[in-house]
């Protein structure tokens, strides 16, 4: 009776997410409420996770509760330690979670609501969740190894090495695309600016409370730091309404990025415990902290979407950036339903602390669910927003034009009607002296926050405050991943310097710690300064670089997970990595190659460089302009061969790994599987 | 009310296991020492050099 009672409530949330997912896709015309939103994705995740994720757990990878984990075999007490599976969820949840499923729908949502909303659901249940739970099954059956150590075992050295190269081109980038959201959000914004300066000081205190005043007192020292942060939204309040102090902190574009790019250098060449770690500390409890706040306030505001379905930039029109939905709404997108970057975390602490190998399956495949959500609850933000004022926000300068009447008329005529006394009043609102092309999706989703938040208690009155600890919230994890990722990179780059010169590879001798530093801030700097430059917002060219980047590392966990299925014996489920393999490399040649070849030069990095040689050699560029001209057809160029390089590396590891599958298949090549071997766990439930 | 207790439980956990203050306490009682302010800078070389060796997630 029980079961049978389990099978109908089961076939209930089956069918309950068949009606909301199609309720959501067939609807035109009317008001969608939020909530068919949150019920088509909670209820496709359950599906997913009771029935496919434990197809792969059980029949697929055959996990195994007496085979010990790493985490009892090697327990070292310090990096492998059998810990509680609601902890290491939250651990791993918390290591995935970044900006890209915040940012990333927020700019999809260019082309309505439902193309981004059935992806960030359907890739993260097929695609970006069975990746981070193979992945992790085959870290912990590797004895915690790294992804980059897997694809040199498993598919040959060419694979070790492109993954290599891949992860340190694919950080530049990264570095680069969200330290310019971070310099559009407070671009001319001395509250947000004083605020995101302030958590400096305030994590130098906190770093030498934790050293010397308090040693070891973490949680304490991070509560005073988030009480010191919250104060200085309100000094940011106080500077940005004084005369003599709103200037001080009103600083443009490439100052601020002149600033991130030295901050970045200080971050990475200074002792970690000084800056880095009590940063992360505070940002990590801020992160989560605002994600569960952002939860509960869709379900008590239960807020309508003011953005429709599909919007007519669906033909690859759209200001925010240019290309159709095939491929650019899944490049863009990216962490929120398939991230390359997961498969780092899946193969780094997680499977050094999982207790029991079944733990795997919340932990790999749950997290990555709530990681979706994330992004779901993400596009209901930027949703929630009047269409007009979300394309005013988000579109460049050098796309509506550069004043208010200019920008407002353009934007009313694609029939998102705005006037320029609304975005005034709304800046007003929330503190800022202008909200018009604020672009790279910070500032539209800080507004969407900020109205949900201020709806769900204070009202109107404490909307600025809410903008800005969103803002907030935003700027303090992306500085984080700035600091901690030019530290890595600076890391990578001395390991390959050590092999020509010895001293280099020392992360103790100063002058290669400096050297390689400066080597890797001038690297994502440069393309930060591309961004701040490029008339169309620079997110336009730079956020497809990340979202093609992001993918191919994808693309080579997938090659990864489906080369050891293959050696498993496993050949007849290679399916399930494959298929979204197979996606994710149709979708990253096409954005490549339309990146690079495209005809139209909003989409074509080639054609831009033209257009612009073009447009020097008639003589349409004043004096004045020249050299700056000159410059950004170099660095189309060099864009092109970013695209190009991370084409060649996709196709590299692609065809060594189809190469491996190929002599496995046909008997020509020993099928040898590198797991450790089995030994009886011996792990009690009670000592986790 | 037990169940609450639980989640408190596993709350308090997962706040010690992100701030590093669990791995700490862990690193006491396999090293057999009591915890002093030279301890903790100690142990924060070791967990941070790792922690920090491994890019951040986008």
């Amino acid at each position: 009776m029980k079961r049978i009672l389990g099978h109908a409530a089961w076939a209930a949330v089956a069918v309950a997410a068949a009606f909301f997912l199609g309720g959501i896709a067939v609807d035109r015309g009317e008001p969608v409420n939020s909530m068919w939103l949150v019920l088509a994705a909670v209820c496709t995740y359950l599906v997913g996770f009771r029935f496919y994720a434990k197809f792969i757990a059980a029949k697929v990878m055959i996990l195994d509760n007496d085979r010990a984990t790493p985490a009892e075999r090697l327990r070292n007490g310090i990096d492998f330690e059998p810990t509680n599976k609601w902890i290491v969820f939250g651990h791993h949840f918390a290591a995935i979670a970044g900006p890209g499923p915040l940012v990333g729908p927020t700019l999809a949502a260019q082309f309505g609501y439902l193309p981004g909303t059935l992806w960030i659901i359907l890739g993260a249940v097929i695609g970006g969740a069975v990746q981070d739970f193979v992945i992790l099954f085959c870290s912990m059956r590797r004895d915690g190894k790294s992804l980059g150590a897997m694809a040199r075992e498993e598919i040959g050295r060419v694979g070790g090495v492109t993954a290599l190269l891949t992860v340190l081109l694919i950080m530049i980038i990264l570095l680069a695309v969200i330290a310019l959201v971070v310099v559009n959000a407070l671009k001319g914004s001395p509250w947000g600016t004083f605020t995101i300066a302030a958590t400096m000081p305030i994590a130098i205190f906190m770093g030498l409370y934790l050293r010397y005043w308090r040693p070891g007192k973490v949680l304490e020292c991070s509560v005073l730091g988030f009480l010191l942060v919250v104060l200085a939204i309100f000094g940011g309040q106080w500077v940005a309404e004084s005369p003599s102090w709103a200037p001080v902190f009103t600083l443009s574009g490439m100052a601020l990025a002149i600033a991130v790019i030295i901050y970045g250098f200080f971050a990475s060449a200074l002792p970690v415990w000084l800056l880095l770690a009590p940063r992360d500390y505070l940002s990590t409890f801020v992160k989560l902290g605002v994600v569960f706040m952002l939860a509960i306030g869709i379900l008590l505001v239960r807020p309508q979407l003011e953005l429709p379905a599909f919007t007519r930039f669906v033909d690859g029109d759209g200001p925010i950036f240019a290309g159709k939905i095939f491929p650019f709404c899944f490049i863009t997108i990216a962490c929120g339903a398939i991230s390359g970057f997961h498969s780092l975390i899946s193969s780094g602490t997680t499977p050094k602390i999982i207790a029991k190998e079944w733990h795997a399956w919340p932990v790999g495949y749950g997290a990555m669910l709530l990681e979706s959500f994330v992004g779901i609850m993400a596009m209901i933000a930027a949703c929630v927003l009047q269409p007009g004022v979300f394309f005013a926000v988000n579109s460049p300068a050098g796309i509506v034009g550069s004043t208010p009447e200019a920008a407002v008329a353009t934007i009313t005529s694609w029939g998102f009607p705005v006037t320029v006394a609304e975005m005034e009043q709304l800046a007003k609102d929330v503190g800022e002296s202008t909200l018009f092309a604020r672009t790279g999706g910070a500032p539209s989703l800080a507004l969407g926050m900020a109205h949900i938040f201020a709806k769900s208690g204070g009202g109107q009155a404490i909307l600025g405050f809410w903008y800005h600890f969103a803002i907030m919230f935003e700027a303090l994890f992306i500085l984080t991943i700035i600091d901690a990722g030019t530290r890595v990179g600076r890391f990578m780059l001395q390991d390959l310097l050590g092999s020509v010169c010895k001293p280099l590879g020392r992360t103790s001798w100063l002058p290669g710690v400096i050297g390689a530093s400066a080597a890797i801030v001038l690297a994502w700097g440069y393309f930060l300064v591309q961004g701040v430059l490029d008339p169309l917002g620079g997110i336009n060219s730079l956020w497809p670089l990340f979202g093609i980047a992001n993918q191919l590392l994808a693309a080579v966990a997938l090659c990864v997970a489906t080369t050891i299925l293959v050696k498993m014996h496993r050949a007849k489920y290679m399916w399930i990595t494959s298929i979204p393999l197979a996606w994710l490399v149709t979708v990253t040649f096409t954005a490549a190659s339309q990146k690079i070849f495209s005809p139209v030069p909003r989409i074509g990095f080639l054609a831009q460089a033209r257009a612009l040689e073009a447009a020097l050699a008639s003589g349409q560029i004043p004096a004045a302009k020249i050299a700056e001209t000159q410059h950004r057809i170099f660095n189309e160029r060099l864009d092109a061969v970013m695209c190009g390089i991370f084409l060649v590396l996709v196709a590299t590891i692609l065809i060594d790994s189809i190469r491996v599958w190929w002599g496995i298949l046909r008997g020509t090549r020993e099928a040898r599987v590198n797991e450790s071997a089995f030994v009886l766990s011996r792990l009690k439930a009670e000592e986790i | 009310m037990r169940h609450l207790k639980a989640f408190g439980r596993i709350l308090l956990g997962l706040l010690r296991e992100l701030s590093d203050e669990s791995a700490y306490q862990r690193h006491l009682r396999s090293h057999g020492r009591t915890h002093s302010p030279g301890e903790w800078r100690h142990f924060c070389e070791h967990r941070l050099r790792l922690k920090y060796s491994r890019p951040k997630c986008c």
